[in-house]
């Protein structure tokens, strides 16, 4: 059935273009579980004050448990769609303000009381009986048509074309004050909201912090007074796998892993970021799926921190084993160098790769005439950028057991030995900011 | 009493001047010496480390064969005559070339007067306060930019092709160097991959006896990110207007921005989980997730004043003028001409902040500071993997989801 027929009834949306009734949906649907996740968020929130304030009232073990009794879970599932569905029909709602969109009157210019009312009863016919409602108008479902209003996004749509301006707008009324409207006090109640659950979630406990605060003295008296003892000569009683080492031995250690790790990540990355630049893969099917593969490895690999991999290599090779670390370093440089280069790529200009390609360059000579050339100065930045991000992990991948200097921090710490920890501290600090500032310093060199 | 008014400003303002003057200078004369005293002692360490390594056994392998200030002193000579006779790796990094009057090369004689009067100048500091220097004087040879002669080719690293050696070089070096570090544990990584089954196992079938209490543990720590980013975000807002160098004009301001950059340079190079070990000894364990919360805290508050900072001194001049010509108030200003250009970059970065937040939420756990990195660390000593699986699991799932949520925001704010 053409779409003209299928909107004919509506007056208002009669011109809309076909990707347009998309996107507006698409906001619809979007919008709508956001209001309805906003009151699930609330729900949240009171069934944790419940368990923080009144537990005592309530009988069984509901104490710092984020659980229901079993016709609790769709009790609240229900009555948070309720809730949203209210709001969304009693003023602008928070979900239709982010997703651009504003209820307006089709008759009139204000939606009266019945109309909101109707739309609420309607809406029960209308979506949850098999979204019956936009079998026949998905841009215009039967609780907005019945009860005389449309759903009419404050922005353009992506794609969209005439059509659009048909729609009844408001500019001639007055702006309200942001707090006056729905989404604007709404957002100020989740905001203070937030604060409070957040305050008790966390625990925050301003008595704590200020009845130690001599104590937390005491202890950056002792760092900020450091013991260089150890930087140069071992501490005979910390031995890690049957070595003892001095700061300065693991800190050496430290950079070697990350020199290791940079390095041997973007020789793995440069020719990776290829197989994952759509405008150089995308050509047949084979080379979309090489790059499907690829970008899918940099995104999983990439979301996993480079701490996990540490946890998880320190328990492959062995506790404490720098190699550990410098696995750990590498796998995340892959994924992230990887993805920054491949999106180097897709940017570069066209017109040289073209240019080769015309002139019969084979795949790898057009890599290297006209792609290199143009990304070299950006992936160099990028890789010394990621060095500098290696530094800083490398110094407290030791934790989980990955190596390098972090390894004397902690073991420092559970020591107690404050004064120490403040020396590693110190020179974790220095060698952080030389790094900084030599790939600040060189990145800048090479940009320009 | 003369007439005249003391213009104690203007005099502040030229004193002020002459001060960044004379540190542009040492900064111009310094950095190559710097740079070449450093390589020198570095390889003088290295090469006394290998020597030793290959003599005495790797038990016994020393930094220092002679006291340190020898070393100290050698080198400091070392990088004056590489920097008086030759192009020393400085000049080279800073592309500056040691000439005479009109660029002429430098005579050995006047580069012995260089070397010698380099000693009274810089020493005491006294030769750099005078423009130009001491030395600069006496020998009449000074650092000026390099100048490429035209025609001549291009530096090796100028060339892909030396880019290419140099790298190869890197790799074989680095390689070489990793596998002296670890030729044990090389092997372990083929024969003991059975020991992180369970955890790849645990990535496919989840523990879910453990899921309920590990998602309220992730919750915690989610609200760990919120809160510290919430917090650090209102305090930096009003904290970068101070650490703008275009806005904090006359001595108070350049004070306070030259406090403020410094404190927030030191405090955000201390990493979140250094100040979570300082704060958990201060909030006790008993409030861990407070400890992690303060942590990420102050590491955002310097973080975001710094991003926020650059912004605002980014911002198009002509549209404050423009408004400032109307007539309007400093804090009208402020409201038409600062505010409307900095909102979208301030969200945006809050909310990468938050991204970050999340990701060291998880990992300041792992010292003890609540959370669900407590949790795991907590698995991971127990040397129950399927749990720690099941936990990182969850973690890699929702620093996932915010990832993408947070850069989806960001690319529409942009």
């Amino acid at each position: 059935m053409p779409i003209d027929a299928r909107t004919a009834g509506s007056t208002v949306l009669a011109g809309l273009a076909r990707p347009a009734v998309r996107g507006l949906l698409k906001r619809r649907v979007l919008s709508f579980f956001l209001d309805w996740a906003i009151w699930g968020y609330v729900a949240f929130a009171v069934m944790y004050f419940l368990n923080h304030y009144w537990y005592t009232w309530i009988p069984g073990h509901w104490y710092d448990t984020l659980t229901l009794p079993a016709w609790g879970w769709p009790v609240t599932v229900l009555a948070t769609l309720e809730l949203a569905i209210v709001c969304r029909n009693s003023g602008w709602s928070l979900g239709m303000r982010a997703f651009g969109l504003r209820l307006v009157p089709m008759h009139g210019d204000r939606i009266t009381l019945p109309r909101r009312v109707a739309r609420v009863v309607l809406w029960h016919a209308s979506v949850p009986l098999a979204f019956m409602g936009f079998w026949f108008s998905p841009e215009h479902p039967w609780h907005d048509r019945f009860a005389g209003v449309a759903l009419r996004p404050t922005r353009r749509l992506r794609g969209a074309g005439a059509g659009l301006d048909d729609l009844p707008d408001d500019e001639g009324r007055p702006e309200k004050r942001v707090l006056l409207t729905q989404w604007g006090w709404m957002s100020l109640f989740l905001l203070v909201l937030t604060f409070w659950l957040g305050w008790l979630i966390t625990e925050a406990n301003l008595s704590a912090l200020a009845s130690r605060a001599s104590k937390a003295g005491d202890l950056f008296r002792q760092i900020a007074r450091p013991d260089f003892r150890y930087f140069l000569h071992e501490d005979p009683i910390f031995v890690l796998r049957r070595g003892t080492y001095s700061i300065l031995d693991l800190m050496v250690l430290t950079l070697y892993m990350t020199l290791l790790s940079t390095v041997l990540g973007t020789a793995v990355a440069f020719p990776l970021s290829f197989l994952g630049a759509r405008n150089i893969m995308g050509f047949n099917a084979v080379g979309l799926l090489i790059y499907t593969l690829v970008r899918g490895f940099f995104n999983v690999f990439r979301a996993i921190e480079t701490l996990l991999w540490a946890t998880v290599f320190a328990v492959w090779v062995g506790w404490g084993s720098p190699f550990a670390g410098i696995l750990a370093l590498t796998i995340h440089t892959v994924a992230a160098l990887g993805k920054l280069f491949s999106e180097q790529v897709e940017g570069i200009d066209a017109g040289p790769v073209e240019a080769a390609r015309a002139s019969g360059a084979s795949f790898l000579q057009v890599i290297r005439y006209a792609v290199i050339p143009q990304v070299m100065p950006a992936f160099w930045a990028f890789t010394l950028y990621r060095w500098d991000i290696n530094v800083r992990m490398s110094t407290v991948i030791a934790l989980v057991g990955a190596g390098g200097v972090g390894t004397l921090l902690f073991y420092y710490k559970n020591e107690g030995q404050w004064s120490i920890v403040g020396a590693v501290v110190i020179a974790i600090i220095a060698v952080v900011w030389i790094m900084d500032y030599l790939s600040g310093w060189l990145r800048e060199r090479i940009i320009r | 009493m003369s007439g005249k008014p003391v213009d104690a400003m203007g005099a502040l303002r030229r004193t002020a001047d002459g001060a960044t003057r004379t540190l542009a200078q040492a900064h111009r004369e310094l950095s190559p010496f710097f740079v070449d005293a450093l390589a020198v002692g570095l390889a003088w360490i290295l090469v006394t480390y290998a020597v030793s390594w290959f003599a005495f056994g790797s038990e016994k392998a020393v930094y220092f064969l002679v006291p340190w200030w020898i070393v100290l002193v050698g080198s400091i000579e070392t990088a004056v005559l590489w920097e008086s006779f030759g192009v020393s790796l400085g000049h080279t990094l800073f592309r500056v070339r040691l000439l005479g009057a009109s660029r002429r090369k430098p005579t050995t004689a006047r580069s012995l007067v260089r070397v010698l009067t380099w000693h009274v100048s810089v020493f005491p500091l006294v030769g750099l306060v005078l423009r130009p220097s001491l030395h600069e004087r006496l020998s009449g040879l000074s650092l000026q930019p390099f100048v490429a002669e035209p025609g001549a080719p291009k530096r090796w690293y100028r060339r892909s092709t030396g880019i290419y050696v140099a790298f190869l070089l890197v790799v074989i070096g680095a390689g070489a160097v990793g596998v002296t570090i670890t030729v044990d544990n090389l092997v372990r990584l083929f024969t003991d991959a059975w020991r992180v089954a369970p955890i790849w196992k645990a990535l496919v079938s989840p523990n879910l006896a453990i899921l309920r209490e590990s998602l309220s543990d992730l919750v915690v720590t989610i609200f760990m990110a919120i809160m510290a980013t919430l917090f650090a975000a209102i305090l930096a807002v009003p904290l970068s207007f101070f650490a703008a160098r275009n806005l904090t004009r006359g001595v108070a301001g350049r004070l306070a921005y030259t406090i403020l950059r410094g404190v927030m340079s030191i405090f955000r190079s201390i990493e979140p989980i250094v100040w979570a070990i300082v704060f958990l000894v201060w909030v006790t364990s008993e409030h861990a997730s407070f400890a992690g919360l303060l942590a990420l805290w102050v590491h955002s508050i310097a973080d975001l004043t710094k991003l926020y900072a650059e912004r605002l001194e980014s911002i198009d001049e002509g549209l404050l003028e423009a408004i400032t010509a109307t007539g309007a108030g400093r804090l009208q200003v402020l409201r038409y001409g600062v505010v409307p250009q900095i909102v979208n970059p301030y969200i945006s970065f809050t909310l990468y902040r938050f991204d970050i937040n999340v990701r060291m939420a998880t990992v300041v756990g792992l010292v003890g500071a609540g959370g669900i990195g407590q949790r795991l660390i907590a698995y991971l000593s127990g040397q129950r993997y399927p749990n720690a699986g099941t936990v990182m699991l969850l973690i890699v799932l929702a620093v996932w989801a915010i990832d993408y949520l947070s850069s989806r925001l960001r690319s529409k704010l942009n």
